[in-house]
């Protein structure tokens, strides 16, 4: 099976400081692939640069055939990706409907957008009660639906989410999780989820990263590291020497 | 009373003008946070477009002349490719940088249009005569109203009553909107960054044109400053009004119009030249009270 | 002294740039020189005015030349004839009336007035975020004009003061650029500049304490138009004339030009720019007179100079956003500081020299 994303030794740089380095990882079609790793450790960098709003400094990254370096999100967003970003960022001015078409005007075939439409609020019926409010007035975790349903009305074969529990109470965050792994067994949708805890995402990834100082720690199937000990050391870099990475120029 | 309701006429016809002065600009700031300066510049071109280019001191109209119906929609695309070619020239290239940044380059392109117009047509003010059937009078009770006030009023809602219906209504709408509140995430959805951008540059065109049309009528002079107290007061309409908010620069260009009115109205006659000073002091008031303006805006995040 | 020169060298250098220019200007013994020497120097000081402000706040002044005009006709109450004081301007006070008053008196006026004007507006205009401060400092220049232009009998608005003492030329507008500069960087290096500089670098400190920061912004909006209504007050003393034209939109232009082309986040760019900027207008402006081929001239049209300098603007914001000098300070090529990010962070760089132990 070939790999649906592939990021190729990036390198990442805000001014003077280093947010990624040599970072490369794989994604396979139909994968749950989870990013996980402390605060600041680059997570969200990472999948802004694969959604080409952030431009690599150094490195490749490959999405299906085409190499997405140094082109324009909404260019990368017509190829079938789509980014839920940390925070949510939904339009609160516009109401629910409204967030949600933005997503289907990519396609000029309005029938199939009215269908994914159609769709999406048979998933999420507590959206389909709240159409015509301002998305801005609904709660956290109907904003996090709400994300998350905008983005699927892409259409997107590759879906990145950023951190889909902050802030969120735990019933909600099962919820959303089981919405992402029921459209992932649906539509056949590959998923790459960053996370700061790997609780939750051990059951349901099926590989897993971690991310610290901008570099990736540590690889390995999810099944492999289910008893977490390995996990532990990467994210928090015990016995490793190179803990001030990324902050040096 | 009479005379105050006259007043109140002339008050909301100044203040269309420069309400739909500033929701062009407003529009504009609301998608890319670009203040532009060369929006007034925008209506002098509108202007000078009516006439035959020449630095003769008479006015020959050349498209001024065509029927209503032809020269309209001519003098809009003018000031659209304009307001275009301003787009891709400067501000495209600036996509990444500051607001003031932005700022002081459309500082700059409204000093080289200034300037250029001035080349081409020379320094000189010019008496045009666009339509002197527009100042005929109509008696309402014991109100005298000129019709080009009616008119302006009427234009000033249609064209408010339009944009509103297209952004509400139409999928480009939506996605502008979208993208003033939140263009990266707009852009992570598939929107595309600069046709939401150019279409905004185009409706301010637009807009910037029909203020050519009316404001002209209402002079009957040009002159390659004519569009800089337009967008003077809209700018401090806008702030007034509240940064980022549509709404918001409507009801400051109105509230301008009204003061500016009341001013050069109930001022004693000796201090009646410095309307525009207390005009501005009175801004600078407002904004103490209101730091935020009148109708403040929610989904602007302003830097402080 | 030697250690006081090296520490301070960005200071040092500039003001002995500015000297040489001067003296080479005198030297050439040109009068067209020295008057465009002059003039440049004294647009220096505005420039360098509104750099105090924009430079350390990063808020964009479009108001400052309205303190160079209040500035400017602080000076000309002063100074200006008698005889032609109480003709014209009779409003005035009757001191001002009836005395000419020495320049020093006039410059001390010029710098007072427009700090006094700025304390009282700067207080309303700090409470705004940045892009409304900007617009709202617009209403500054406009009410200073509408003011000015209109208030006949003590600006002669509609049409001029005459009879103004010509005092200032290359030498003594030069002393003021210097002094100017020297004001600047002791501003930029106190604990306030480098606050305010940190608050402009940094959103998130700046709202941590926004209080503080718009007193730190008022402080430099202070500051700044003293300078600049120095800067008018030495330009009244030049021309001998003075009408309220000139303090609008075209010097407001051209000041900012200086500021973006030299590069506004420095001391250095902004100097570096009003050279650069003068050199370039008077090359347009030679190029607009013409250069005769035989019989016929040819030249630019009328109205290039703007042009090409609005053109130049925009293409310097485009393709080198922090201008000539790249926001650096000027420092003596072998003593600069290797590091890169030591450059570019001029005030803590200076910090740092200050701290460090000397032998």
């Amino acid at each position: 099976m070939g790999a649906l994303l592939t990021v190729d030794d990036v390198h990442v740089r805000y001014g003077d400081l280093v947010a990624l380095r040599e970072v490369s990882l794989s994604v396979a079609q139909g994968e749950v692939v989870c990013i996980i790793g402390p605060n600041g450790a680059g997570k969200s960098t990472l999948l802004a640069a694969v959604a080409g709003g952030v431009t690599p400094w150094r490195g490749a990254i490959r999405f299906g055939d085409v190499d997405v370096v140094g082109i324009r999100p909404e260019v990368v967003a017509r190829q079938g990706l789509s980014l839920v970003p940390e925070g949510r960022h939904i339009f609160g001015t516009l109401t629910v409907d409204e967030n949600l078409r933005i997503g289907g005007f990519i396609h000029k075939g309005r029938a199939d957008a009215k269908a994914d439409y159609e769709r999406l609020l048979e998933l999420f019926p507590r959206l389909r009660e709240r159409l015509n409010f301002p998305a801005g007035r609904l709660s956290g975790g109907e904003q996090q639906m709400l994300a998350v349903a905008r983005a699927v009305m892409t259409r997107p074969r590759l879906l990145l989410v950023d951190e889909p529990s902050l802030g969120l109470a735990p019933r909600i965050v099962d919820q959303i999780y089981e919405i992402l792994l029921d459209l992932r067994r649906r539509e056949g949708l590959t998923l790459v989820i960053n996370e700061q805890s790997s609780n939750r995402i051990l059951k349901h990834a099926d590989r897993i990263y971690v991310l610290r100082g901008g570099r990736i720690q540590l690889e390995g199937r999810a099944a492999d590291l289910a008893d977490g000990e390995a996990i532990r050391s990467a994210y928090f870099g015990f016995g490793s020497p190179a803990t001030l990475e990324g902050v040096a120029p | 009373m009479i005379a105050f309701l006259q007043n109140l006429i002339d008050a909301v016809s100044l203040g269309s003008i420069y309400a739909l002065t500033a929701l062009g600009i407003g529009l504009l700031f609301g998608i890319l946070r670009l203040i532009n300066f060369a929006h007034g510049d925008y209506i002098t071109i509108g202007a000078y477009a009516l006439i035959v280019p020449s630095a003769d001191v008479t006015a020959r109209l050349m498209i001024g002349e065509l029927p209503l119906v032809v020269m309209t929609p001519l003098i809009c695309l003018i000031v659209v490719v304009v307001a275009l070619l301003s787009d891709v020239l400067v501000f495209r290239p600036l996509r990444r940088a500051s607001s003031p940044t932005l700022m002081i380059a459309s500082f700059a392109v409204s000093y080289i249009i200034q300037n250029g117009v001035m080349m081409f047509y020379g320094a000189r003010p010019k008496a045009v005569d666009l339509w002197s059937g527009a100042n005929t009078q109509i008696l309402i009770g014991d109100l005298r109203v000129p019709m080009l006030q009616l008119i302006i009023l009427v234009v000033t809602l249609v064209l408010m009553a339009a944009l509103t219906l297209f952004l509400r209504k139409t999928p480009y709408g939506i996605q502008m909107r979208a993208a003033a509140e939140d263009f990266r995430m707009a852009t992570y959805l598939g929107v595309r960054g600069n046709l939401v951008i150019g279409l905004a540059f185009a409706i301010s065109g637009i807009l910037a044109a029909a203020v050519s049309l009316l404001y002209t009528t209402q002079s009957g002079s040009l002159s390659h400053t004519m569009g800089l107290p337009l967008a003077l007061f809209a700018f401090v309409a806008v702030v007034v009004g509240g940064m980022g908010s549509l709404v918001g620069a409507v009801v400051g260009g109105f509230a301008i119009g009204i003061i500016v009115t009341m001013l050069q109205a109930y001022l004693p006659p000796e201090l009646r030249a410095f309307r525009d000073a207390f005009a501005f002091a009175f801004v600078i008031l407002v904004l103490l009270v209101r730091p935020a303006g009148l109708v403040p805006s929610r989904t602007t995040f302003e830097r402080v | 002294m030697r250690d006081f020169l090296i520490r301070h060298q960005t200071p040092a250098l500039l003001v002995a740039g500015l000297v040489i220019a001067a003296a080479l200007g005198v030297l050439t013994g040109n009068e067209t020189a020295q008057v465009t020497l002059t003039e440049m120097f004294i647009r220096l000081v505005v420039v360098i005015g509104l750099w105090v402000f924009i430079g350390n706040s990063g808020i964009i002044s479009f108001g400052h030349i309205g303190f160079m005009g209040i500035g400017a006709y602080a000076a000309a109450w002063a100074t200006a004839e008698p005889s032609f004081k109480q003709i014209m301007l009779s409003g005035l006070p009757v001191f001002l009336q009836e005395n000419q008053y020495p320049f020093v008196f006039a410059i001390l006026g010029a710098t007072l007035l427009p700090a006094l004007v700025a304390l009282l507006l700067g207080a309303a205009l700090m409470r705004l975020a940045g892009t409304a401060a900007s617009i709202a400092t617009f209403a500054v220049l406009m009410i200073v004009n509408s003011v000015y232009a209109n208030w006949d009998s003590v600006t002669a608005g509609s049409s001029s003061i005459i009879g103004i003492p010509t005092v200032v030329g290359p030498w003594v507008a030069v002393g003021f650029a210097a002094g100017a500069v020297i004001t600047a960087y002791l501003f930029q290096i106190s604990r306030l500049g480098l606050m305010l500089r940190a608050s402009r670098d940094d959103e998130v400190a700046a709202r941590a304490s926004a209080v503080e920061v718009k007193r730190m912004r008022l402080v430099a909006f202070v500051l700044s138009a003293a300078i600049a209504g120095a800067g008018g007050g030495l330009y009244a003393q030049f021309l001998g004339i003075l009408t309220v034209d000139p303090f609008y939109l075209g010097l407001t232009f051209i000041t900012l030009a200086m500021l973006v082309v030299g590069g506004m986040s420095s001391l250095s760019g902004a100097v570096a720019g009003v050279f650069a900027v003068t050199i370039i207008v008077e090359l347009l402006r030679l190029a607009e007179r013409g250069v005769p081929f035989g019989s016929v001239t040819v030249g630019l049209p009328l109205g290039s100079q703007e042009i090409g300098l609005g053109v130049l603007m925009a293409l310097i914001l485009i393709f080198r956003p922090n201008g000539l000098s790249n926001g650096r300070e000027l420092v003596w090529p072998r003593r600069a500081p290797t590091d890169e990010a030591a450059a570019r962070k001029a005030p803590s760089a200076a910090l740092a020299g200050e701290a460090a132990p000397s032998p």
